[in-house]
């Protein structure tokens, strides 16, 4: 959907199109219906159509609160334990490659957990021992 | 925004006239919005410029393009083309943007269609005035929003001068007195205390007087971008 849109008191005119200063809009005439025509990316978002139309046609809030458009959805890793959101599956691929590793899946947290839990035991009691303490 | 005027006419035909081949190169950004070099210009120019008795002898070829910013040197390096045969490119960005295309394109001349005149807002449709002259040292949060270093004629950074005359400039026309404008507002926001406060001189090294200026964004550019 065209984030430039017009509300119904849109007469054709053609303002807009005589006054978009990014050459923006286009219009064709074919078949004995005229269609107005947008580039948003040409379009500068200066208004200009919007301030130069006299039917007040054009709903240019559209132009300045459109919604979000999916760009790409990609396979999820998660962390292992707690499933919080890493990187994708493709991500994973390429860093694999260039690490010649591929590791686990583990969020900051749980990588350092699981790092300290790997370190040598300093066993308490050793430490305890040492100090005189039983 | 950036804003600038198209050039007088006959300042732009001498400044092509050597050429056979000139790229007329809109910019998409600031000089877009203040309608004076976007690609509707630069398609207006090049049928201005094409017109036979602008010129002495036969006109260039013109060629018409527009691009979202020159003022970017990777966008332009990896999104402007050349058109084979050009000699020159007719630029109407901003100075910045002139001065980017003249980098990436050296040794082809890029010449300036527009002048560029200053940094503004619209304050209403058709309608641009000065608002920073990008001092470095920004004050407006003491001058309520009114920026006595664009504004006013003189620069005054504490009241207005002797030639502040009901509310207007000593210049002439109808230019407000800046000063003027900035005690209305700060009674409005009651706020007239900032008025009371001394300014130093002020720095001009951070507006330019130490040489152009840097920016630097840490963590962008190196190693991610061409340079």
């Amino acid at each position: 959907m065209s984030y430039f849109r017009v509300n119904d008191n849109c007469n054709g005119c053609l303002a807009c199109v005589e006054n978009c200063p990014a050459s923006a809009l286009r219009f064709s005439d074919r078949d004995n219906r005229r269609t107005l025509k947008h580039s948003m990316t040409k379009c500068a978002r200066c208004g200009q159509c919007w301030r130069i139309c006299p039917q007040k046609a054009i709903e240019f809030q559209h132009l300045l609160e459109g919604s979000w458009d999916d760009v790409v959805t990609l396979d999820m890793i998660r962390c292992q334990v707690c499933s919080e959101p890493l990187y994708s599956t493709v991500y994973l691929q390429k860093m694999a490659g260039e690490l010649n590793s591929t590791g686990e899946a583990l969020c900051p947290l749980h990588r350092q957990r699981q790092a300290a839990s790997k370190l040598p035991a300093v066993g308490l009691a050793r430490v305890c021992a040492k100090l005189g303490y039983k | 925004m950036i804003v600038g005027d198209l050039k007088p006419r006959a300042e732009i035909v001498s400044a092509i006239k050597e050429y056979k081949q000139v790229l007329v190169l809109g910019c998409g950004s600031c000089v877009t919005v203040c309608l004076s070099g976007g690609e509707r210009e630069a398609e207006q120019l090049s049928r201005e410029l094409s017109q036979i008795r602008h010129i002495h002898g036969a006109p260039p070829k013109f060629e018409v393009g527009s691009i979202l910013r020159q003022c970017e040197r990777d966008l332009v390096i990896e999104y402007q083309d050349i058109p084979p045969g050009t000699d020159a490119v007719l630029s109407l960005a901003c100075g910045a943007g002139v001065q980017v295309l003249a980098d990436v394109f050296e040794p082809l001349p890029v010449i300036p269609a527009l002048n560029t005149t200053f940094l503004g807002g619209s304050d209403k449709p058709g309608e641009w005035t000065e608002k920073c002259k990008g001092c470095g040292d920004c004050i407006l949060i003491q001058t309520g929003g009114i920026c006595p270093i664009a504004r006013c004629a003189k620069s005054l950074f504490n009241g207005p001068c002797g030639g502040s005359q009901g509310g207007f400039c000593e210049v002439g026309g109808s230019r407000p007195c800046a000063w003027t404008q900035i005690v209305a507002r700060l009674k409005k926001m009651d706020r007239l205390h900032h008025y009371e406060k001394i300014n130093a001189t002020k720095d001009w090294t951070k507006g330019g007087a130490a040489g152009p200026r840097k920016r630097v964004r840490i963590g962008l550019g190196d190693g991610n971008k061409r340079n």
